[in-house]
């Protein structure tokens, strides 16, 4: 595929962009986390009938501490929106920004936890992939179908719109472009706001992460930011892994920012987030309730106990929020 | 990486062989004849080819199979199918494993794969669940911990401390699969040399040597794809039989795992322990495979969920009863590839450097005279290796973490 470099913007919001060729080892992350997603619910780490119609279930095995891992990251994920949406009463929109082929709207819906509306972001191609999925695989469509009032549903190209959930192709470091098509499916800045950012900033260079972060922060009076990503990555577990995805052609730009505990919630509070709190997947997966631990571990046999904790005291989980309303999230409250 | 002094990229020559007796055999000798300058050109293909013809017209000369087999291994341990040319390091260990010093002849050839693990099954099924091995005074031994498919660092060693041999005995402490790329390699490696130096070469059980953890951990699905099912079953027999301890000049014990979640267990009950079969969830054999030393004294449940943890006391008890020195395991990562323990009584040697591509550990061996049985540790670091794309491999940095 042709390297093309997008024209450089020339307003005031945008900086330039790497060229495609860069974005597709960024894109095929999206697999990646997908098919890791799904092997381990195939064990039974958790429950998610949706995931079997966006990717493939694949043949060889992911290691233990690997499944354990995306237990404790959806499981840490999926606790925070659901305090958010109990705080709120489900009144509020939910952005899931580089939402890759996630399934957390169509979990919700079951659980009648939606909130007014579900935006998932991501590149145009994979936002294309996933809205093909949609469209031809009904228990996808059925749920969409049902909540939109009325006979057609909005599809656009890289772009998917109905009344409770909408998926947009966008790039992440266009804020302008971004801001445009969220307004286009009807973003209500007016609501308290959750945005998700799951694997995402990591891949975009501090400046312009910093510039997701702060537009977030001044788009709503009223929001939440959860961020999961890599941190510690000063050592050499971090060169590894940065040694590694660099030979997939997978940069991992913002990696400046993952230095440690306190630079990720610093990274927060110095882009207008008021509250911010950070805990990495060691601490959190020690947190989880016991019987869910043993119920996890009994799945599969993990031999080396150091390889899980090395891993999970490589990623983190934050969260920050803004607005007079108290948004505080207890993260370990059940 | 540097090639040990002699080595050739070619294969040592085929051996010679009897003078054909009539029209038929004559016959095959020319096919070996065309076979060998196959051999020569590296087309391994067509010497398999020809030595295969030979076969058919005089079945019974075992310098044909023994060609024929050299030939299958060097295009077996392409691993990936994409030349014919063995790359350097690969060739060694071929060439190794076929029992190449750096000046010696080969003095027989190896079996393809499957025979291979026949061969060494015939063998391991002969040994007691418990080895006792003699050093003398001039005489030493090398104990090599963990490898976990880690076979440039396998290749690394052999680099380092030499070739096995008569003069040159090792022993490698379980634990050779899974989680690494090359654990066929690795496997297939040291299965070769237990054919070639039975009683110079030991291998022990480790707890990877059983079908769960290679169901899980990589070695079934490496298996499947670079052979067949089938064959992980006779991976599976073979491991089986592997013996569970090592006694060195009665004074040094050694098991992949540690020792007992009950007390007065003596070297007869090892001895005595029914073996091939996949261990079960507790007991003698169990512990021998899974247990881990602790700090304090007594037992403790094990992080692991299985067997248990021992402190310095029980292994005290176990020493004196039976009258031995100190024990060697392995079975935990070590930063420094080593562990001394329980006042010296407990030795751990692990010997997968930088292991899983993620920890980041020295690795180390032990080297053992009969002179004085005392363990002189000796460490190393990781090599580099092809960056295998993962297939069945659970090599957690290779499947870049959680992305």
């Amino acid at each position: 595929m042709a390297a093309r470099l997008r024209e450089p913007s020339f307003t005031s919001c945008s900086s330039t962009f790497s060229s495609d060729t860069d974005d597709e080892g960024v894109r095929g992350t999206c697999e990646d986390a997908s098919l890791c997603k799904r092997f381990a619910v195939s064990i039974g780490y958790w429950h998610d009938p949706y995931i079997q119609h966006f990717v493939r279930l694949c043949k060889e095995r992911k290691a233990p501490e690997i499944n354990r891992g995306y237990f404790a990251r959806v499981h840490g994920v999926s606790q925070l929106i659901k305090a958010f949406l109990r705080k709120t009463e489900c009144h509020c929109q939910i952005l899931n920004l580089g939402a890759g082929m996630d399934t957390t709207f169509w979990k919700l819906k079951d659980e009648n936890l939606l909130p007014s509306k579900y935006f998932e972001v991501d590149f145009p191609m994979i936002v294309t992939r996933k809205i093909h999925n949609i469209k031809s695989k009904p228990p996808l469509s059925k749920p969409i179908a049902e909540l939109h009032s009325e006979d057609t549903i909005q599809i656009d190209g890289h772009m998917l719109n109905s009344k409770r959930y909408a998926i947009i192709g966008a790039d992440l470091r266009d804020l302008c472009e971004l801001e445009e098509k969220l307004k286009k499916c009807h973003m209500n800045a007016q609501l308290p706001t959750l945005l998700i950012t799951e694997c995402v900033l990591i891949y975009m260079t501090p400046e312009q992460s910093a510039n997701l972060l702060k537009w977030a922060a001044n788009s709503f009076d009223n929001a939440m930011f959860i961020n999961y990503e890599q941190v510690n990555m000063g050592d050499r577990f971090g060169q590894i892994m940065i040694e590694n995805l660099r030979r997939r052609q997978c940069d991992l730009a913002g990696v400046e920012m993952c230095k440690s505990l306190d630079s990720q919630k610093e990274r927060l509070l110095s882009c207008g987030w008021e509250t911010a709190s950070v805990v990495d997947m060691m601490e959190l997966y020690s947190r989880l309730p016991r019987s869910e631990v043993m119920r996890i571990e009994s799945l599969e046999f993990l031999d080396e106990m150091e390889l899980l904790e090395q891993l999970m005291q490589h990623y983190c989980l934050c969260w920050a929020t803004k607005g007079g309303r108290e948004l505080g999230v207890c993260l370990y409250c059940y | 990486m540097a090639m040990a002094e002699g080595e050739r990229t070619e294969c040592a020559e085929p051996p010679r062989d009897e003078p054909p007796a009539d029209g038929s055999l004559k016959r095959a000798e020319e096919l070996k004849t065309q076979a060998n300058d196959y051999f020569k050109a590296k087309d391994y293909e067509n010497a398999i080819k020809f030595y295969s013809q030979a076969i058919e017209l005089h079945p019974t000369n075992a310098i044909y199979y023994g060609n024929r087999s050299l030939a299958y291994l060097r295009t077996e341990c392409y691993g990936y199918g994409t030349s014919r040319l063995c790359p350097a390091p690969h060739s060694r260990a071929c060439w190794t494993a076929c029992g190449g010093g750096a000046s010696n002849q080969p003095s027989s050839l190896l079996p393809p794969p499957p025979q291979i693990l026949v061969q060494v099954k015939d063998i391991l099924s002969k040994l007691s669940t418990l080895v006792e091995t003699t050093l003398k005074e001039t005489e030493k031994m090398t104990v090599c911990g963990d490898t976990h498919g880690q076979f440039y660092d396998l290749l690394n060693i052999f680099e380092l401390n030499g070739l096995p041999s008569e003069t040159n005995p090792y022993l490698f402490n379980g634990d050779f699969v899974d989680r690494g790329s090359f654990s066929v390699e690795v496997i297939l490696t040291l299965f070769g040399f237990k054919l070639l130096y039975p009683d110079h070469f030991h291998l022990l059980r480790g707890n990877h040597e059983t079908d769960n953890m290679n169901q899980i951990y990589g070695f079934e699905g490496e298996v499947k794809a670079k052979y067949t099912a089938q064959m992980f079953e006779l991976f599976s027999e073979v491991f089986e039989w592997l013996p569970l301890a090592q006694c060195i000049n009665g004074k040094v014990l050694i098991m992949h795992g540690g020792l007992f979640s009950e007390d007065g267990i003596t070297l007869d009950d090892i001895r005595k322990i029914e073996r091939n079969r996949q261990p079960p969830d507790s007991g003698p054999m169990c512990d021998l495979l899974w247990s881990d030393p602790q700090p304090q004294n007594g037992r403790s449940v094990s992080k692991r969920g299985v067997s248990c943890q021992f402190g310095p006391d029980v292994t005290k008890a176990f020493l004196e009863e039976n009258d031995l020195d100190y024990i060697i395991r392995s079975h935990e990562v070590k930063n420094e590839g080593y562990e001394v323990a329980h006042g010296g009584r407990c030795v751990t040697v692990f010997s997968a450097p930088n292991y899983c591509d993620q920890m980041g550990n020295k690795a180390s061996y032990i080297h053992l005279r009969g002179s004085d049985l005392r363990p002189q540790f000796h460490q190393f670091t990781a090599v580099p290796h092809p960056n295998v794309k993962p297939m069945a491999y659970a090599s957690t940095l290779l499947q870049l973490g959680m992305m």
